[in-house]
């Protein structure tokens, strides 16, 4: 399973991508949390983070603060071990 | 009263800082340490707008900080509350001191009471999330992280992104622009603009004394850069193999047209940035005197849509620098400056 993040936005407007090739009960699981909450997410604020999560080619749009659980977790999993 | 600008920052830092390698990094700490004493100083400074004796006390802020605890619950466990003596925490006191800082311009140069004009309280959370680069706005408070420790240091660093954050509550209060396009670049300029102000009236800096940066400090030492955002030369704030270059436009020619950041907030607010400066410099003096307090009608006027666009928000300040000032120095200044960023004001 294929997981990328692309995060813009944020203070300094600066974009940051990280991608990672994940397998595993966990991700698996972490990744169909994120897909079930799309569409949770509400209007973003004054130089919150937006994120693109693509998850083998399907794509789940967020914006701080309003992340799920499951979409910060995996956001912030992806953007430290992904390249 | 005074204004509040008692800043704690642990000596230790500092001083580790202003030792840095990094010149940008070495000469913000410096100027930190500079702040207290100046601070102090511009306690005793006369206030255009004091009321005259006899009339109401000016007013105070109304500020609690709380420790989101690098969690994402807000606003998270009230740790500092106004008039409260300092804590341990240094991020704590900065955010506390910040806060006090932007309330005292407001006040002090606009007569103003608060962002909605009417004694908001100033609450803000530190701490928040783990590693977290960046600071926002929600809509009710200021958010700050600690930063990645790779890129981005303590959010609460530089005084000057503490009053953009809380300059989006000003302008949500005010002209309430709508956060994409150019009136988002717009909202984002404005809090660059009464951000620096901040800066510069704790430090008692005129328009020629200042940095004009945006975030200095802000960046670890290894990132090639002297802040996040230069009003005196948009594009130039850093140049890293990691981060990239500051991508801001100074001129309409180079306006950039993408999806990405609301539509580019972050990066063509770099047009009507270097526009207040050019305005600023050219009239001389402190900043908030007089560009500032041009900025801050159109703001307050109650012209503005929130859709407004970089024409419409030219053509007000040249409006509010006649109303203000008449037909003299101000509007010339206005018109020169927007004339010079490729934006037209008729």
């Amino acid at each position: 399973m294929r997981i990328r993040v692309r995060r813009t936005g944020g203070f300094a407007g600066i974009e940051r991508s990280a991608e990672v090739e994940a397998d595993g009960p966990g991700w698996e699981a972490l990744a169909a949390a994120v897909l079930a909450g799309d569409g949770a997410a509400g209007r973003g604020v004054p130089d919150g983070f937006a994120y693109e999560i693509t998850i083998d080619g399907r794509t789940v749009r967020c914006a701080d603060p309003h992340l799920t659980e499951a979409q910060r977790t995996l956001v912030s999993r992806v953007l430290r071990e992904g390249a | 009263m005074t204004p509040s600008f008692c800043t704690i920052v642990p000596p230790h830092l500092l001083e580790h800082l202003a030792a840095s390698e990094n010149p940008s990094v070495a000469a913000a700490a410096r100027r930190t340490l500079l702040a207290d004493a100046t601070a102090r100083t511009a306690r005793t400074r006369p206030r255009p707008d004091a009321p005259a004796p006899g009339a109401e006390a000016p007013a105070e802020p109304r500020r609690t900080i709380h420790d989101a605890r690098n969690r994402t619950a807000l606003p998270g466990a009230k740790v500092r509350d106004e008039g409260e003596e300092p804590v341990a925490d240094a991020t704590v006191n900065r955010a506390y001191t910040g806060l006090g800082a932007t309330f005292a311009l407001f006040r002090d140069a606009f007569g103003r009471d608060s962002m909605d004009g009417a004694g908001l309280p100033l609450i803000a959370s530190v701490h928040y999330d783990e590693k977290y680069g960046n600071a926002f706005w929600n809509g009710e408070q200021m958010v700050f992280g600690d930063g990645d420790g790779e890129i981005f240091l303590d959010f609460t660093l530089p005084v000057d992104v503490i009053g953009h954050e809380l300059a989006h509550g000003f302008t949500q209060y005010t002209a309430n622009l709508e956060y994409f396009s150019q009136s988002g670049a717009l909202n984002e300029s404005v809090s660059d603009v009464f951000g620096s102000l901040v800066k510069q009236y704790a430090l008692g800096q005129s328009a020629d004394q200042a940095d004009w940066l945006i975030g200095a400090g802000l960046f670890h030492p290894d990132v090639q850069g002297a802040a996040l955002r230069s009003m005196k030369a948009p594009g130039t704030a850093y140049d890293d193999d990691v981060l990239g270059k500051d991508p801001q436009p100074a001129h309409m020619d180079d306006y950039v047209r993408t999806g990405q950041d609301n539509g580019g907030v972050h990066i063509n607010s770099g047009i009507p940035n270097h526009a207040f400066y050019l305005a600023a410099t050219e009239l001389g003096g402190n900043a908030w005197e007089r560009a500032g307090r041009i900025w801050y009608d159109v703001l307050t006027g109650g012209t503005l849509t929130p859709d407004t666009r970089f024409t419409e928000f030219a053509a007000a300040t040249v409006r509010a620098a006649r109303a203000r000032y008449g037909d003299a120095a101000e509007i010339q200044a206005v018109t020169k400056a927007w004339a010079a960023v490729g934006v037209p004001t008729d």
